[in-house]
């Protein structure tokens, strides 16, 4: 196996094993024809949009729903962000409602520890978060809670499915039925991209394009950040986790847009969080990645590092008269 | 001419040739420059020269040879590391010390063993005698003057040169497509539904509220040309105050009051360069172009505020049709994209 | 080994020298030519191997290119890709881009040769920078070298297209992204501009003719071209000799340094060897261009942080800086990216290229040249250059704004204005400060080039001595002599305005040499 694939550690919670992925795919033993294999691509794929279409999907959430948790969120919530969000979550000028912010918004504001926030106006940055994670479910189940009961609930923690197994044959197997449909889509909410995975498990390969397509133009493409008008920072993502990318794309925090499961399916957030995981410790074949930021840090070092030395070089090989 | 075995030797040869003037002007000049008494040799210059110190110079001799053997030993390393599958770092780090020892090699044997520092010689004057540039003026003249009278074959040597070296642009006609009005042209049109990146026509209620999504033309999927020009923002602002065109109302609206939702369409070519304007701020409810920072108002329909950019992006006239598809109800209504000299 | 056989075997090498050598003379007539170049004198100063630098870059880059050229198809044929790098797996590119990854991750070494080549590239363009700085400040673009700064300035032109086409040809999202400003470039180019862009392109942005034509211009037609004018400048160099520092028995008329047989060219080895080292340590430690990661280019994405390599970063900067102006009138329009994309690089480039004549006029100095000025005695003209390479660093800083903004938390908006202002206000106030310290360093007279101790000894011809005095130095001030000092014309007797004749005394063995008879 070549060096690339040792690099990309990629955490896959449950790798699928490779006869149940080759069969799938209709792999090396058992070939599906293609219509055949389209259509049935299509009804997973529409079935998993079905299931998951709604606010509150039928897979599991993390989001505790127990009152002793309720209780102590409200605890929480009205000595730490009542103040600008107001009470019961109604809002204020200083800070918007949150009744309808979901748990998937408490839990990736808090986790990332961008909220509490010092000063309203400014933006919202990831830091260490300032509650523990105990108190994190407390705060979720309350804001939830505070969903539910007004019946207008938001986006719940979604849940990532793993990555395809990159071994040799589920890979090999999908980017050859790719040459069946590659862009022009097979119909179906969610499209098919090539070297698609089942709804079980994503690839990488869709996870770049769903990224390249949506995300690249504010994070960059390697996930370094960028920056909005007004002073507004495009975070690096290379600290987040799988799940808080899943959150981010569903709740759009500002200033980030919605990215709602109308337009991205459960399947498709999956893969975009399972390609940033995978840019958080991307195939640095070349050497030393200088931050992936392009060329400028590249000249930079061209310059600093590579004239340079052979300056001293010249120096020292020359005379100085 | 002396043989001998003594490299230092200022025996200089005498020339029969043009190059004879310079070696006798060689020969009268030192092979060094002899310093006043008293005075030591600048006190930087890192060259010392051991021709007639023997035990240094081999000493430097094996101390070279060291150098050259690191490069050796880093060839056997990139071998054994080719045949092995290949690494880059370790091919570059091999390369590196390889070409290093080489490289120092070298340096060292110029410094330490060879002779032929602090040499002057003569600079010759540029410039020719007199005669020589008035015999080439001269020269010159014998084809040039008998010809200058001859206004015929003036005249139709201009015109043949004129005519040919208008002829021999015309290729350069093939190397692309008329332009026309194909800058003004997209393949928006009545009708004509939206589509997103697979071709999937998008419908009422697939973007949330203060989502964006990049849409094309149907039809235009595969065709890199056309999803270049057609390509879209559409953009799901809510209820948020937007701007609409007292002329035209190309927006969508669903619901009402503060459930209503507004879907606006806008190029996605920038007016300035062309870059993609992918970056929506979705708390300033501007679009931002990566390239240079045109920044875009959404709500002023994408007026701008900031950067290089000069012109509005031009909005799509959005509609919806009965199976609750977007569709475009007319073309764009001014060509995309930057700016050419027939926009105007 | 005998001294005996020592002698018999030199004897024994010496005839077969004798019989190669003649046996080329036979036919060629080189000895004398062969014998001149071997003694041929090279200045040993550090700063005059820049060029060499930028030149052994040259070769690099072409041993590198070739190379890559056998594994690169250039064609924009679209593919799917099914090689080694899985986050790519099934994923529509055109053949160009897979070819690229296929030299990265497929190819046995191919991707240190990539990077070797793009790091040569960012490392050559350094060096022809400071090559070119170095030229400037020492004032050796003076009569005769204003042909080789005409071809230098042709050579920088040239080789940052050829930078520009080289990235270009991956067709990744990030160099995509920047054709697609040089298109609208050109576009933006009056009367002209659609029918350029159009036969450049073949068709309608991005169309399919682009990457195999950048190709030929890469592969085939710069590459001449630099070969070329890179013959053209080293052949006037060595016709001329190079110029040198002012010192210790130098003159205008002489040269001092090295035989460039066997010193030189085994230093000049060494340095090509060691260009190499640094060039190879780049391509295998430190990643360039990683253009897996950008995914290739379609029209309607784009990265963050796209910006140009370097050298053509101040060109992306100024796009950025210059205001929202058009002019639209009586149906034309002249298109903002016009002015900071053609304009303002023309105008640049013209003064650059005029800047010999424009000297001239200004120091009144219509002389050959042979030593160098240093910078501090010719401060108008150091001042102009500082302010020049400010210019320069403000725009190219303006190109980074995204990146710079995301770093130290300023918005875009504020940066970009600062630089705005700055790209007027700091070339003024470096020039200005660049000026008045070459003044006060003109004024202490302090003299960095190194003296023997007990002085130049100099034999005037009527057999007088004297030891050379302050006046040899270069610590008056410039600007005030003017017409007084210089002859025009021919310098044939080597009488330098003193009025010491400057030949050679020979033989003697206490301390001879030419009184500085350089330009002051």
């Amino acid at each position: 196996m070549n060096n690339v694939a040792k690099k990309l550690r990629i955490q896959s919670v449950r790798a699928l094993p490779r006869r149940g992925a080759a069969l799938l795919f209709g792999g090396r033993r058992a070939r599906v024809s293609g219509p055949a294999l389209v259509i049935s691509m299509a009804a997973v794929a529409f079935s998993v949009m079905v299931v998951s279409a709604g606010p509150t999907t039928a897979s599991e959430t993390s989001v505790s729903t127990a009152p002793a948790d309720i209780q102590a969120g409200t605890i929480l919530y009205n000595e730490h962000c009542s103040s600008c969000h107001g009470a019961n979550g109604v809002g204020s000028v200083k800070a918007p409602e949150l009744i309808d912010a979901g748990a998937a918004a408490a839990d990736f504001y808090l986790e990332t520890g961008r909220m509490p926030l010092n000063n309203p106006g400014d933006q919202a940055l990831r830091h260490e978060p300032f509650f523990s994670a105990t108190q994190i479910r407390q705060l979720v189940a309350y804001i939830n809670n505070l969903g539910v009961q007004a019946g207008r609930e938001g986006p719940t923690i979604p849940t990532v499915s793993p990555v395809c197994d990159v071994h040799g044959g589920a890979g090999n197997v999908a980017s050859s039925q790719a040459g069946n449909y590659g862009f022009e889509g097979a119909g179906g909410a969610g499209g098919v991209l090539g070297g698609h995975g089942s709804g079980l498990c994503t690839t990488l390969a869709e996870g770049q394009q769903l990224f390249s397509l949506n995300c690249a133009q504010c994070h960059d493409a390697s996930g370094s950040g960028g920056m909005l008008s007004h002073g507004d920072i495009v975070p690096s993502m290379k600290d987040s986790t799988a799940t808080q990318v899943a959150e981010a794309v569903r709740v759009g925090p500002l200033p980030m847009p919605v990215f709602g499961p109308n337009q991205l399916s459960d399947h498709q957030v999956s893969a975009l969080a399972n390609y940033v995981e995978y840019l958080r410790r991307p195939a640095d074949r070349g050497g030393l990645a200088i931050a992936h930021f392009g060329p400028v840090p590249e000249g930079f070092v061209g310059i600093v590092i590579g004239l340079f030395v052979l300056l001293i070089a010249s120096r020292l090989i020359g005379t100085r008269e | 001419m002396t043989t001998t075995n003594d490299p230092s030797a200022t025996d200089v040869p005498l020339l029969d040739d043009d190059e004879a003037s310079a070696a006798e002007e060689y020969g009268r000049i030192h092979d060094q420059v002899h310093w006043s008494e008293g005075s030591t040799p600048q006190a930087d210059d890192l060259w010392t020269r051991y021709a007639d110190d023997p035990k240094r110079a081999k000493r430097s001799e094996y101390l070279i040879a060291a150098c050259f053997f690191v490069a050796v030993l880093c060839g056997l390393g990139l071998m054994i590391v080719y045949c092995i599958g290949g690494q880059p770092q370790a091919e570059g780090t091999l390369l590196f010390f390889a070409f290093t020892g080489l490289g120092v090699g070298f340096v060292l044997t110029a410094r330490d063993l060879l002779p032929g520092n602090d040499i002057a010689a003569h600079r010759h004057p540029h410039p020719s005698t007199p005669e020589q540039r008035s015999a080439v003026v001269e020269a010159f003249n014998r084809g040039l003057e008998p010809l200058l009278s001859r206004r015929v074959l003036l005249g139709s040597l201009s015109a043949a040169g004129g005519v040919f070296g208008l002829a021999s642009l015309f290729p350069l006609a093939s190397l692309g497509e008329r332009p026309g009005t194909k800058l003004e042209h997209t393949s928006w049109g009545n009708g004509i539904r939206v589509v997103d990146r697979f071709g999937t026509p998008v419908k009422l209620g697939q973007l949330s509220v203060n989502g964006v999504m990049t849409v094309f033309p149907e039809g235009s999927i595969g065709d890199d040309v056309a999803m270049a020009t057609g390509q879209t923002m559409l953009i799901n602002v809510g209820n948020a105050d937007f701007q609409v065109d007292p002329f035209h109302n190309w927006t969508v609206v669903e619901g009402a009051g503060q459930d209503m939702q507004r879907y606006v369409a806008f190029s996605k070519v920038c007016t300035h360069a062309g870059c993609p304007v992918g970056l929506y701020n979705r708390a300033s409810r501007q679009l931002v172009c990566p390239c240079h920072q045109s920044t875009f108002d959404v709500l002023k329909r994408c007026n701008p505020v900031f950067g290089p950019a000069s012109r509005s992006l031009p909005q799509l006239p959005l509609g919806i049709n009965p199976s609750n598809e977007f569709i475009s109800l007319e073309s764009y209504q001014e060509p995309i994209g930057p700016g050419f000299w027939n926009r105007g | 080994m005998s001294t005996t056989e020592e002698r018999l075997a030199a004897r024994k090498r010496h005839e077969v020298e004798e019989t190669v050598f003649g046996e080329l003379d036979d036919r060629l007539g080189s000895s004398s030519f062969l014998r001149s170049a071997m003694d041929k004198i090279f200045p040993d100063h550090w700063s005059f191997m820049v060029g060499e630098i930028a030149m052994y870059c040259f070769v690099i880059l072409l041993l590198t290119g070739t190379y890559l050229a056998l594994f690169f198809h250039a064609s924009s044929t679209p593919v799917i890709y099914n090689g080694s790098y899985h986050p790519l797996d099934g994923v529509q590119m055109s053949e160009a881009y897979q070819s690229t990854l296929n030299i990265s991750f497929d190819v046995r070494g191919g991707l240190v040769m990539r990077q070797i080549h793009h790091w040569g590239a960012v490392v050559f363009l350094a060096a022809v920078s400071f090559h070119l700085c170095r030229i400037f400040f020492t004032g050796a673009f003076r009569k005769p070298r204003e042909l080789n700064w005409t071809i230098g300035l042709t050579l920088l032109l040239v080789v940052m297209l050829e930078g520009f086409t080289g990235y270009s040809l991956p067709d990744d999202l990030l160099s995509g992204t920047g054709i697609r400003v040089v298109y609208s470039i050109v576009l933006s180019i009056p009367l002209i501009g659609t029918w350029l862009a159009y036969a450049g392109f073949g068709s309608t942005f991005p169309g399919t003719q682009i990457i195999p034509r950048l190709f030929v211009i890469h592969e085939f037609l710069f590459p001449l071209i630099i070969l070329g004018l890179l013959t053209a400048h080293l052949m006037i160099l060595w016709r001329q000799k190079h110029s040198d520092f002012p010192g210790p028995g130098k003159t205008e008329h002489n040269i001092v340094g090295s035989r460039l047989w066997p010193q030189y060219a085994l230093k000049s080895a060494g340095l090509f060897m060691l260009v190499f080292a640094v060039l190879s340590a780049l391509g295998g430690l430190i990643q360039i261009n990683p253009i897996w990661l950008y995914g290739p280019y379609n029209a309607y994405q784009v990265s963050a942080g796209s910006q140009p390599d370097w050298y053509v970063g101040w060109l992306d900067g100024g796009v950025r800086l210059w205001p929202h102006w058009e002019f639209r009138s009586f149906g034309h329009e002249i298109a903002n990216p016009f002015f900071p994309g053609v304009l303002v690089p023309g105008i640049v480039f013209t003064l650059m290229f005029l800047w010999p004549q424009i000297d001239r006029r200004i120091y009144h100095d219509y002389v050959e040249h042979n030593l160098l000025d240093r910078p501090r005695d010719k401060a108008f003209r150091t001042a102009i250059g500082a302010a020049a390479l400010t210019f320069f660093t403000d725009l190219t800083l303006a190109s980074a704004t995204d990146l710079l903004g995301n770093d130290f938390h300023m918005s875009f908006e504020r940066l970009i204005e600062i630089l705005q202002y700055g790209a007027f206000a700091g070339p003024l106030i470096v020039g200005a400060i660049t000026y008045k310290t070459c003044k006060s360093l003109q004024r202490t007279r302090a003299h960095p080039i190194k003296r023997p101790v007990g002085g130049v000894i100099v034999r005037s011809v009527d057999g007088g001595y004297h030891t050379l005095g302050d006046d040899h130095g270069h610590g008056a001030d410039h600007e005030a002599h003017t017409n007084g000092h210089h002859t025009n014309g021919a310098t044939t007797n080597g009488d330098s305005a003193n009025g010491h004749t400057p030949e050679v005394v020979p033989s003697a063995p206490s301390a001879t040499s030419e009184p500085g008879a350089a330009d002051d």
